[in-house]
C-alpha cells in the first residue's frame, strides 16, 4: 500500500540487466587499467611474477575498495534522503565529508601536537561533524527537524572547509598531502583498507536492510510513520547514525568523495521503484557500479597521471545534481 | 636667462633624487627598468637567495616560509641573519614587503605571475621561472639577476667558476653512471611525486650521464615537473638508482616496504635506494645548490 505509484517505469528484467551490466563492465575496467600500460586482465591467469603481483596486490584491493566506497556512499545517501525526506540530500548534508576533512587536515598541519594516526583524526572530524550538525537539528532533544538537519549540516560543512581551503596557503608539502587527502583519492589502497571498508559496509548494509520498511513508512510522513507504529525519531536517529558511519568509514580511507551518496539512490529508484526493501540491495549495487567506473576513469582519462576518484565521481555527478534540480518536479 | 638657470637647477635635482636606471631586463613577465645600485632585495624563491649569495648581497626580504632554518648555513653565512620573512612563497604577505621598501623584487614565474602587477606597483619587479624551470635555466637566470643588481661581471665570474666546478663533477661521474637509469622523487605522508627529467632535478641527473626511465609508453616525456606515482606507476619506471627526499617520517614510500611489487624494484634488489635532504635537493636550486647536489650524487656513487 505504501508503495503504489512508486514503482519504476522501467520493467524489471531490463533494469536487472542494466545493473548486471553495470557491475561486471565496471569490475572489468577498473581491473583492467592501471599505472601499467603492459598489464592487462589476461595476466590474471600468471601462476607468478610481476604483473600477477600488480593485479593481486595493487588492482585487486583498489577494486574492492572502489565497489565498497560505492555500497557505503550509496547507501548512507539512500539513507539519508528516507529520514530527511529530500531528495537532494547526501552525506554531505551532514557536514561529514568536510569535518573528516578538517581532522585530516589538523592531522597534517599539527602533527607533533598529538601524535595519532592521520586516519583518527579523520574520524574525530567526521564524528564531531555529525554529533554537531545532529544536535543543532535538536537530536539531542529528541525531535530531530529534518530542515534544520538539512541547514546545520550546510553550515558546519562550510565551516570545515573554509578551513581546510585555509591550510592550502600553507606549505607546499602541507598542502599537497591535504589536498591529496581531501579530493577523495584511492591511488594506495591495499587490502587492510579494503578490509576496513567491508567491516563498515557489512552491518551498514545489513541495518539499513532491517530498516527498509521504516525508511518506507517515513515516506508516507512522520504522522503517518508514527501511526503505523514506526517512531520516526527513533528512525531519524538510528538512520543518521548508519549514514554518519558508513559515511565516515569511507572517508577515513579515501577523503570525502561527492555526488555518489547523492545520484545513486536516484538511479536506484528510477530502475527499480520506491521500496526501500528493493532499493537497498539495489542501491548499494548501482553505487559499487558507479565507483568502479569512476576509478577506471580516475586511472585513464589523465594517463599517466591518475585523476582522484573523487574529482571523477563529481565529473560524473554534477551533471546529474543539475538536471534534477532544473527539471525534478518535486526538490523540496 | 632666470627662468634657464632654474630649469638646469631644477633638471639637476631631478636627476639626483631619481634612481638611474640599470637598463631594462628581460624577464618571465615582460620587461622593467630596473634602478642603478639596488640595494633593498626581496625574494621569493630560495634559488634567488643562492644567486644573491654567489656574489655576495644580502637581501632585506625573503619569502623564507616563516621558517628561518629553511636558509640554510651555506647561505646565511654569506648574507647574514638579518633579513625580515615576508611570509610563504606561495603566498607572500604583500604588505609587509611594501613596508621593506624594496628597489627590486625577484619573483617566481608560477607562483607569483599573477601577483605581478601588484608587486611592480610596490617595487621594479622581475620574474623567472625558478620552480618550472631545469637546471641549465636556473643557471641563466644567475646571469639575469646578477645584471639587474648591477654586479654582472661578479656573476658572470662565480658562473664561470660554477660551471667549472660543474664539469669536473661530469667528469668524475659520467664514467662512472654510463648505462645506468637514476630517478629522484620527494615522498611526504601521503604521496610519491617523481621529478620529470625536464625538472631541475631530472636535468642535473642526465648531465651527469644518467639515464631517465621515466617515460610513457606512448614515448611522449613527461610534461609535468613533478608527477603523482603510485608504487604500480614506479614499478613500470624501476630504474637502477632511486634517490628519494622524504618530508614525512614514515613517508609513503616507507609504507611500501615489505610489498612485493617495491622490494622487486631493481633499485631496491642491488640495494641503491638512497636517501637525501629533500629540502636541499627540491626546494633549493641554483649553482650552490647544484653543487650541493653533485656532492650528494657522488657519494651516491661510492656506495
Amino acid at each position: 500500500m505504501a508503495l503504489r505509484g512508486q514503482s519504476s517505469s522501467v520493467p524489471l528484467k531490463i533494469s536487472i540487466v542494466c545493473l548486471t551490466l553495470a557491475i561486471s563492465c565496471g569490475t572489468l575496467f577498473s581491473l583492467a587499467t592501471g599505472g601499467r600500460t603492459d598489464v592487462g586482465l589476461a595476466d590474471i591467469f600468471r601462476p607468478e611474477g610481476m604483473a600477477r603481483t600488480v593485479l593481486f596486490d595493487i588492482r585487486m584491493p583498489r577494486t574492492c575498495a572502489a565497489a565498497l566506497l560505492g555500497v557505503n556512499l550509496g547507501m548512507a545517501g539512500l539513507v539519508l534522503q528516507a529520514i530527511t525526506r529530500n531528495p537532494l540530500a547526501s552525506p554531505a548534508i551532514l557536514g561529514i565529508n568536510q569535518g573528516a576533512a578538517l581532522g585530516l587536515a589538523l592531522g597534517v598541519v599539527l602533527p607533533n601536537t598529538i601524535d595519532l594516526p592521520l586516519d583518527l583524526y579523520a574520524l574525530t572530524g567526521a564524528l564531531t561533524a555529525g554529533v554537531v550538525t545532529f544536535a543543532i537539528s535538536g537530536g539531542f532533544g529528541g525531535k530531530i527537524d529534518s530542515l534544520r538537519l538539512v541547514l546545520g549540516g550546510v553550515a558546519v560543512g562550510a565551516f570545515s572547509y573554509a578551513m581546510v581551503r585555509f591550510t592550502y596557503t600553507l606549505d607546499d608539502d602541507i598542502a599537497r598531502s591535504v589536498i591529496r587527502w581531501t579530493v577523495g583519492d584511492i591511488t594506495d589502497i591495499r587490502w587492510s583498507e579494503t578490509k576496513r571498508l567491508a567491516v563498515w559496509a557489512v552491518p551498514g548494509f545489513l541495518a539499513s536492510l532491517v530498516m527498509a520498511q521504516r525508511f518506507n513508512l517515513m515516506a508516507l510522513g512522520q504522522a503517518s510513520a508514527r501511526g503505523l507504529g514506526a517512531d520516526p525519531r527513533i528512525t531519524l536517529l538510528l538512520g543518521t547514525i548508519v549514514a554518519a558511519a558508513l559515511a565516515g568509514a569511507s572517508v577515513t580511507v579515501a577523503g570525502p568523495i561527492a555526488f555518489a551518496g547523492l545520484i545513486v539512490p536516484h538511479l536506484a529508484k528510477f530502475l527499480f521503484g520506491g521500496d526501500h526493501r528493493v532499493l537497498t540491495p539495489t542501491t548499494a549495487l548501482l553505487g559499487a557500479a558507479l565507483m568502479l567506473f569512476a576509478d577506471g576513469l580516475s586511472k585513464t582519462l589523465t594517463a599517466p597521471i591518475e585523476a582522484p576518484i573523487g574529482v571523477v565521481a563529481a565529473l560524473m555527478g554534477a551533471p546529474w545534481f543539475l538536471w534534477h534540480t532544473i527539471f525534478a518536479r518535486d526538490v523540496s | 636667462m632666470k627662468r634657464n638657470i632654474f630649469a638646469v637647477f631644477g633638471l639637476c635635482a631631478a636627476l639626483a633624487t631619481t634612481p638611474l636606471s640599470a637598463g631594462e631586463i628581460t624577464h618571465e613577465a615582460g620587461t622593467t627598468d630596473v634602478p642603478d645600485d639596488v640595494q633593498r632585495i626581496v625574494v621569493l624563491e630560495f634559488s634567488f637567495i643562492d644567486a644573491l649569495a654567489s656574489v655576495g648581497v644580502a637581501p632585506v626580504g625573503i619569502a623564507d616560509d616563516n621558517k628561518r632554518d629553511r636558509v640554510i648555513p651555506a647561505y646565511t653565512d654569506i648574507i647574514g641573519d638579518e633579513w625580515i620573512s615576508v611570509g610563504t612563497r606561495k603566498t607572500p604577505s604583500l604588505e609587509v614587503i611594501a613596508s621593506l621598501a624594496p628597489d627590486l623584487i625577484i619573483a617566481d614565474k608560477t607562483r607569483h605571475s599573477a601577483a605581478y602587477d601588484t608587486l611592480s606597483e610596490i617595487a621594479p619587479t622581475i620574474v623567472l621561472d625558478s620552480l618550472g624551470g631545469d637546471y641549465h635555466d636556473s643557471v641563466a637566470q644567475m646571469a639575469v639577476i646578477g645584471e639587474a643588481i648591477g654586479k654582472k661581471d661578479e656573476m658572470d665570474a662565480r658562473i664561470t667558476q660554477h660551471k667549472a666546478t660543474m664539469d669536473a663533477y661530469v667528469s668524475q661521474l659520467k664514467p662512472l653512471s654510463e648505462g645506468l637509469s637514476a630517478q629522484f622523487g620527494v615522498t611526504n605522508a601521503t604521496g610519491l611525486w617523481l621529478h620529470a627529467p625536464v625538472s631541475y632535478n631530472g636535468s642535473l641527473l642526465e648531465m651527469f650521464g644518467f639515464d631517465s626511465t621515466m617515460k610513457p609508453a606512448d614515448g611522449d616525456v613527461y610534461e609535468k615537473v613533478y608527477v603523482p606515482t603510485t608504487l604500480e606507476q614506479l614499478s613500470e619506471v624501476n630504474p637502477d638508482i632511486l634517490i628519494f627526499g622524504a618530508y614525512a617520517n614514515p613517508s609513503q614510500v616507507d609504507s611500501w616496504k615489505g610489498e612485493t611489487l617495491f622490494e622487486d624494484l631493481t633499485a631496491v634488489k642491488s640495494e641503491k635506494v638512497f636517501n637525501v635532504t629533500a629540502h636541499n635537493w627540491s626546494r633549493l636550486r641554483g649553482m650552490l645548490a647544484a653543487e650541493m647536489t653533485a656532492a650528494d650524487i657522488v657519494e651516491i656513487m661510492k656506495q
